[in-house]
């Protein structure tokens, strides 16, 4: 597999553990210092917004205490593309497009819920890459009630 | 044992102050009847004076009521707020939510405006008008705002009204000291969803639904002081509930709060509900507002901002940012639980779903679980409809009778 197709793969197998709920296996495609935000632009104050932060800890803390709160089960569904990758030795820098599907528990409908881009830093080395740095750069900003799993 | 339909229907076993007949909440011509006696002539905070803080700023706004505002400071840097409606062939004059804009500028024909509301331009105007129509005649509708009470804009459609000050009264006095030092939003976000405005406000106005937030039961209901905080309701509508301190490291990943707030003690938190439907919250080093733009019966948005301090450092607004987000963000954990608290209460409260009453029986000395906020609201819901809020159709009668789908 070359380095390009690896980068790819693990953008989409960061998105496919996400939509299953393994976060136990997206934590483990992540550095030790990985950071996970997610950020918009709001054209109503003309600023930049940060609607999430975490470090790898921060981010394992967040999905295990999700059992106790109270949350929508509505499953997403995450449909990525790799759009770009820039390699610059140890590191590569990707730029994915990025759509979030919801799907009702009750009859199953699905409508989009948050359409964004990723822009993942991806740490390069002898063994698998791995995802040093995740922002979800929002496009959407309205979601009705939330969701408590990031994207 | 479980009700049948006569049981089901009866009015609860309460004074009338303590419930509420649910059709307040889903009938459309009590909706039209709100916009016009609650909304129309109450002040509702439009934006923060730090979305509009250079002269020709401008900010919109729609108006509870449906009606387009802008809201615009002048090259005097007075705030002004005037309809978003060309009075020329009634189309809107401003697209963009925020901008800077000397001259406003109808897009359809070229009508200008200026900060002041005056019509500067209208094209082709002798050739079409001659001396039948000038630019005089042709200035904008301009509405009631003032800046107050923490540098937020307010507004009124009512010419009429009272003051800003008047309709306030005392009910944010507790909050004044921590409000002295200017502030700035950071965040802004529209919630969209089913429910009715009130189910919303209701929600900010009683904490006995703790119970749906983790986070709040363990670092605010099992700590010390939190059933000695008490509801103090004011004139207008408007009520408060007292401070304690949250207790942040009782919550696994949180730890205790570093940057805090002016005046307030470390992990303090006051609530103000101002109405019809605006809520001050200051938790320990965020003030969140919430404003209600109600769509219908059944539909609302929620526009929610965060504010921090004009004057912190990176390092300041980091941490507050990471304070509101936890809990308040899109992505938080407390409000993604109270959308869908009133989702839920939405869904099983539409027109035809047969709900009849809702409770707001709790006496508990006015503390924090009282529901005495939402009696208070009730009680000037009444008043300014005209209706009682628990037999708004007058029938006086046991079951009501509605369509039942």
């Amino acid at each position: 597999m070359d380095q390009r197709q690896q980068i790819e793969e693990l953008v989409y197998r960061s998105s496919l553990a996400l939509d299953e709920g393994d976060f136990t296996g997206f934590l483990q495609l992540c550095d030790e210092s990985f950071r996970y935000s997610v950020t918009a632009f709001s054209p109503e104050i003309r600023k930049d917004m940060t609607w999430l932060d975490h470090d790898k800890a921060g981010m394992d803390t967040l999905f295990t205490n999700l059992p106790r709160h109270n949350s929508d089960h509505s499953p997403l569904t995450r449909h990525v593309t790799v759009y770009t990758v820039s390699s610059t030795g140890e590191r590569a820098d990707v730029v994915s497009a990025l759509q979030v599907f919801r799907t009702t528990l009750d009859g199953g409908g699905t409508g989009l819920f948050a359409v964004g881009r990723y822009h993942d830093t991806v740490k390069l080395g002898a063994g698998a890459p791995k995802l040093l740095k995740r922002v979800v750069r929002m496009v959407t900003r309205e979601m009705g009630a939330g969701y408590h799993i990031p994207f | 044992m479980a009700k049948n339909s006569v049981a089901w229907g009866a009015k609860p076993k309460f004074p009338s102050s303590h419930y509420v007949d649910s059709r307040i909440y889903t009938d459309q011509s009590l909706f039209d009847e709100e916009k016009e006696k609650l909304f129309k002539s109450s002040w509702i905070i439009a934006c923060h004076e730090s979305e509009i803080d250079k002269a020709y700023d401008y900010r919109l706004f729609t108006h509870p009521t449906g009606v387009p505002l802008i809201i615009v400071r002048g090259e005097d840097m007075k705030i002004r707020s005037f309809y978003n409606i060309c009075p020329h062939r009634g189309n809107t004059i401003l697209y963009d939510p925020a901008g800077n804009a000397k001259r406003m500028t109808c897009i359809f024909h070229a009508w200008s405006f200026d900060a002041r509301g005056n019509c500067i331009d209208i094209s082709r105007g002798e050739q079409g008008y001659q001396d039948r129509y000038c630019k005089e005649d042709a200035a904008l509708r301009e509405v009631k705002a003032e800046p107050g009470f923490g540098g937020f804009v307010w507004v009124n459609l009512d010419d009429a009204s009272c003051t800003l000050k008047e309709y306030i009264g005392p009910a944010l006095d507790m909050l004044e000291p921590h409000m002295q030092e200017p502030m700035e939003v950071f965040h802004f976000h529209k919630a969209t969803v089913d429910t009715n405005y009130k189910l919303w406000h209701d929600t900010n106005s009683e904490f006995y639904h703790d119970f749906v937030h983790y986070f709040n039961r363990i670092t605010g209901m099992m700590q010390p002081g939190y059933f000695d905080r008490k509801y103090v309701g004011y004139a207008n509508g408007h009520a408060s509930v007292g401070s304690m301190e949250i207790k942040y490291d009782a919550y696994a990943g949180s730890k205790k709060r570093a940057v805090g707030w002016p005046g307030l003690a470390p992990g303090g938190w006051i609530l103000i509900d101002i109405f019809p439907g605006m809520t001050y919250n200051l938790r320990t080093s965020v003030l969140r507002i919430d404003t209600v733009v109600p769509l219908g019966p059944n539909k609302l948005i929620v526009e929610f901002r965060g504010l921090g301090l004009k004057s912190d450092t990176p390092e300041q607004r980091t941490e507050r940012i990471f304070d509101h987000n936890t809990i308040w963000g899109p992505f938080g954990r407390n409000l993604h639980e109270d959308l869908l608290a009133v989702m839920g209460q939405g869904r099983a409260m539409h027109e035809g779903t047969d709900s009849r009453w809702v409770i707001h029986g709790r006496e508990e000395n006015s503390t924090i679980h009282d529901e005495i906020g939402m009696r208070h609201f009730y009680a000037e819901w009444s008043k300014r409809m005209g209706r009682p809020a628990y037999d708004p159709f007058r029938e006086g009668r046991q079951e009501p009778a509605r369509a039942v789908a």
